[in-house]
Parts: structure tokens; C-alpha cells; sequence
């Protein structure tokens, strides 16, 4: 019986691309510059006043005072402007520059301003290789198959995450959940979901992506894949157009690679390993969007694997019925509750005290199954805030905290101190030093944490010496 | 001369404190682990005991918990 770290939730943290961007170093971000694509995703997600700046300047070859940039706003809009002007110098889009006249100037990042022009008047190297080289495709699949395929893929995963025997995934991918921390393994034993992982699987699914997509961009260093190169695809990709194969040629090893993985996660589609034309899918296009992007995600999220959303009527007397089909949602479910029948439409559970405090040794809190999920996939009866009883939160709460009837830290105790004063001035120090864990004046008595021991003994030992 | 011990500070409920008292009397885990008693909520034990003292005290739980439901 494990303790499991009760108490760290850490709150799934999904950073958009800009975040992503800016925490990138600077000669990354220049040679991610160098593509057209990039340019022009970025520029997509800016705020439409940045965007205007931009454009402003685009065309510009000399710095532009800074004084003249703010006449843009009105007074009142102070606030938009400083705004902008940090998202513009977090992403390195613009730098200043000293004018003849002595003056501050802004001019924007000249790879940046020259790819952005080349994406939006055309010229350049062409983005993607279009398939017409290879001729037409005798096994060309059409828009629908490949929202299928996307789609199955990806429920693989999550269904692998939840633990479903019949998920199987690559060792790779395995890999690389486990390091986004969305699984862990104990030695030896196939992995198992975190409580992150929980959370993860409640985001719809263009977050479900991003997020996945930003833990993949991390380890690439880590396997010898060039960042940039990696980068500049994905936004290549998002740009494709649904439904069109696109060739592999002039591809590096690196970048091949990293379709595989793509083809895995169902980013894009190829027939065969070996292939030379590939799809990509609708995840992809949706994906440098983001977790901004909302209406392309209903269609996505909407019927992971069913048709239709499910839904979930919790009783009070713990009963719990799941209206699904989908094997997913059902799995999601028994991860904290006893499930009792299945029939074609439901499935009907139990939430028990073992099973929830099974599920809190896995590390999913008590707030998790029924906190604020906002999916799609659940809908009407428990869209916003489900309509649980009282006496159920509750109960799962007090199931939780039983768990935690003691709290231990660690320390040093001392007592039998001599005198009032003596205590004093050692607990004193100890407060001063921040590792005084406890005390009780009235006995004289004070516990120290361990690390904080070392330093106030040596405290002690001088004022012992000088009085 | 200060009083110096190394252990554990454990802190609890009044409930929880007398079944830990009640563990030591009866040296249910093989020794007295408690070096001293802090107080209404607070005690200081031995730093071996910890792990067989959360699996007493799950135990506990288990014994005073009855299923509601029937399967």
C-alpha cells in the first residue's frame, strides 16, 4: 500500500504557441524565422493590434521612432499598446535601434519581415513537395477516411494511456508518455496513468494534441532531432491542404523520423512505411492553432469513437449510470468506480470506497472525476457543473482525507532547556532561519527540520562558549 | 544541557493521538516508537516506524468502515 503524493496536483499547464516560442533561444527562434510557414503562424496567432503593427512595418527598411509608434493608439489605449509591444519583443519580432537623430526606433526582425513578405506575396522556395510527381494515387483515400484514421489513432493512445489490454503503442511512444509525465511506470510493470495524465485526458482534444506535440518538441533535442527542422514541418503541415497527398522527397532522415511518430499519433497518413506520398490529417491542420482554436475542435471532439456524447447520472446511493458506447469514456469511468453491468447503452457502477481510494493511491484527487470538465464529450447532464449530491463530493472527499489522518515531518527535537532565555534565543534563530517546525513555549520545547539542524547546533555551540 | 532527538514529528486529531498512544502501550509494533508526547495534537516518534504506522492506521480505517451497498 503505496502513499501516494496526496496533495500535488499540478495543474495540467497548456502553453500556446506564442508561450512556447518565446521560451525558445534567441538563435532558434532567427533560424525558425528563416521559413515562410512559421512566419505566417505565427503572425496568425498575434492580437490584431500587433497585427496591424506588423503590417505597418512591414514594408519598411528603416527603424521607425518609437514615438511615432505610439501615436498609433489613442490615450485611452495605453494598455493595448504596452501590451503588444511586449508580445512583439517577447517573440522577437522587433528590436530597437538607435535613429540618427539620437532617438529610439523599432524596426522588425529582418528574417522575420523577409519571410513574412514571401508568404504573403509568394516567391520563395515552394512549401511542400506536391504529389504530382508521383502521378495520381491508385489507393487515394478522401477527406472522411482520413478523419477516421485520424481519429482511431489518436483514441489508441488514449486508450493505451487508460490502460485497456487491446492498446498496444510502439515502445517510443510508450516512451514518451512516460516522460511528459502523463504515465509512470513502476520497474518492470507495464505504465500506469498520473494523476497529470488524468487531467490530460479530460482536455479536448486540440489541447489534448498541443500539449502532446509541445512534450514531443522537448525530448527532440534528446534524440538527435534538429528542433527547427521539426518545427518548420508542423507548421508546413498546417498549412497543407485537406485531402491532398504530399511526397517525401528531400526529406532528411531526422524529418522522416518524425513523420513516423506523426503517422503513429494519426497527424498524417501513409500507406505504408515505406511510402512515398503522405496525408495529412485533420489533426495536423488544426494543430499550430492550438489551444486557442475552438470551432474546428467540436467537430473533432465531439464523438471520440461514438456518434454521439454520452452521459452521467451519479445517485445518491453511489450508484452511477454512464450513458456511452464508447470504450474510452468507460474506461475513464472505471478507473474510480466498481463497474456493475454493461449493456448495450449503459453502464451502470458503483463509486466505493475502495475503488476511489484505489484511485487516489494512483494519484487522481478527489476534485478530478467530477471537477468542471467543460468536454464535449459529456454533455447536457453534466455539462457545466454536474448535478452530483452533496452527500457524494462529500463522502469522496472524507475517503480521500482518511488517508491523511497523519502528517509526519521529519526533525530534530530539543528540549530541557535551561532557562526562558535560553529557549529563546535558539528559537529565535531557528524562526530567523525559516526551519523551525514546531514549538510549544509553555514546555520549551522546539523541533527543527533536519536541514536546518546542522546550522542551528553550530548556533548553540557558539553561545554556549561565549556565555 | 539542551536535549537534543532526531525522529519524526507526527501531527494528528486528538482521536488519532490516543490510538497511537494505545499502539505504544501495548507495543502493537513491536517497540515503543513514541520518544515524546507534545501536546493535544502532536507527538514525536521514532523515524523507522513511519511506514507500519500508516498501515495500522489504514487498517483502522478499514475495520470502522462498513459497505453500504450491497452487490
Amino acid at each position: 500500500n503505496q502513499n501516494a503524493p496526496s496533495g500535488c496536483l499540478n495543474h495540467l499547464q497548456c502553453k500556446n504557441l506564442h508561450e512556447y516560442l518565446k521560451e525558445l533561444s534567441p538563435e532558434i527562434l532567427d533560424r525558425l524565422y528563416n521559413h515562410p510557414a512559421t512566419c505566417l503562424a505565427v503572425y496568425r496567432e498575434l492580437p490584431p493590434l500587433a497585427k496591424n503593427y506588423v503590417m505597418r512595418m512591414l514594408f519598411l527598411d528603416q527603424p521607425l521612432p518609437q514615438a511615432a509608434v505610439a501615436l498609433w493608439v489613442k490615450k485611452d489605449s495605453e494598455k493595448d499598446h504596452d501590451q503588444c509591444v511586449s508580445v512583439l519583443s517577447g517573440l522577437r519580432l522587433w528590436h530597437s535601434q538607435q535613429l540618427q537623430g539620437g532617438l529610439q526606433g523599432n524596426i522588425l526582425n529582418p528574417v522575420f519581415k523577409d519571410n513574412l513578405r514571401i508568404a504573403l506575396l509568394g516567391g520563395g522556395k515552394s512549401w511542400a513537395d506536391q504529389g504530382d510527381s508521383l502521378g495520381p494515387d491508385r489507393h487515394a483515400r478522401d477527406v472522411e477516411s482520413l478523419d477516421k484514421y485520424a481519429l482511431e489513432r489518436w483514441e489508441v493512445v488514449l486508450h493505451f494511456m487508460v490502460g485497456c489490454p487491446s492498446a498496444a503503442v510502439s515502445q517510443d511512444l510508450s516512451q514518451l508518455l512516460i516522460q511528459a509525465g502523463l504515465m509512470r511506470t513502476e520497474a518492470g510493470d507495464a505504465p500506469c496513468i498520473t494523476s497529470a495524465g488524468f487531467q490530460f485526458l479530460l482536455l479536448d482534444t486540440a489541447s489534448q494534441l498541443w500539449y502532446f506535440t509541445l512534450q514531443y518538441l522537448n525530448t527532440a533535442q534528446t534524440r538527435g532531432m534538429d528542433l527547427v527542422e521539426i518545427l518548420s514541418f508542423l507548421f508546413q503541415l498546417s498549412f497543407s491542404t485537406l485531402g491532398r497527398d504530399y511526397s517525401v522527397e528531400g526529406m532528411s532522415e531526422s524529418l522522416l523520423t518524425f513523420l513516423q511518430h506523426l503517422r503513429e499519433f494519426g497527424l498524417v497518413f501513409q500507406r505504408k512505411r515505406k511510402s512515398r506520398r503522405y496525408y495529412p490529417t485533420r489533426l495536423a491542420i488544426t494543430l499550430s492553432a492550438g489551444v486557442s482554436a475552438n470551432s474546428s475542435s467540436t467537430a473533432m471532439g465531439a464523438a471520440p469513437g461514438t456518434g454521439d456524447s454520452g452521459f452521467i447520472v451519479v445517485e445518491t446511493n453511489y450508484r452511477l449510470y454512464a450513458y456511452t458506447n464508447s470504450e474510452l469514456q468507460i474506461a475513464l469511468v472505471a478507473l474510480f468506480s466498481e463497474c456493475l453491468y454493461r449493456f448495450p447503452n449503459v453502464v451502470v457502477a458503483q463509486v466505493t470506497r475502495e475503488s476511489v481510494q484505489q484511485a487516489i493511491a494512483n494519484g487522481i484527487t478527489a476534485q478530478q472525476p467530477f471537477g468542471t470538465k467543460p468536454t464535449p464529450t459529456y454533455s447536457l447532464c453534466v455539462s457545466q457543473n454536474p448535478v452530483l449530491p452533496p452527500t457524494i463530493t462529500d463522502q469522496i472527499r472524507l475517503w480521500e482525507l482518511e488517508r491523511d489522518r497523519l502528517q509526519f515531518s521529519e526533525g530534530v527535537l530539543y528540549n530541557q532547556f535551561l532557562s526562558q532565555a535560553d529557549f529563546e534565543v535558539l528559537r529565535d534563530r531557528a524562526q530567523g532561519l525559516g526551519c523551525l517546525v514546531w514549538q510549544n513555549v509553555a514546555h520549551r520545547v522546539i523541533v527543527v527540520s533536519p536541514q536546518g539542524h546542522g546550522e542551528v547546533k553550530r548556533f548553540w555551540k557558539r553561545q554556549k562558549s561565549h556565555t | 544541557m539542551v536535549n537534543v532527538l532526531k525522529g519524526v514529528l507526527v501531527e494528528c486529531d486528538p482521536a488519532m493521538k490516543q490510538f497511537l498512544l494505545y499502539l505504544n502501550e501495548t507495543s502493537a509494533l513491536g517497540k515503543k516508537f513514541i520518544i515524546q508526547d507534545l501536546g493535544d495534537t502532536h507527538v514525536f516518534i521514532l523515524a523507522e516506524v513511519v511506514h507500519i504506522l500508516q498501515e495500522r492506521v489504514g487498517e483502522l480505517m478499514d475495520q470502522n468502515s462498513f459497505p453500504i451497498t450491497q452487490k
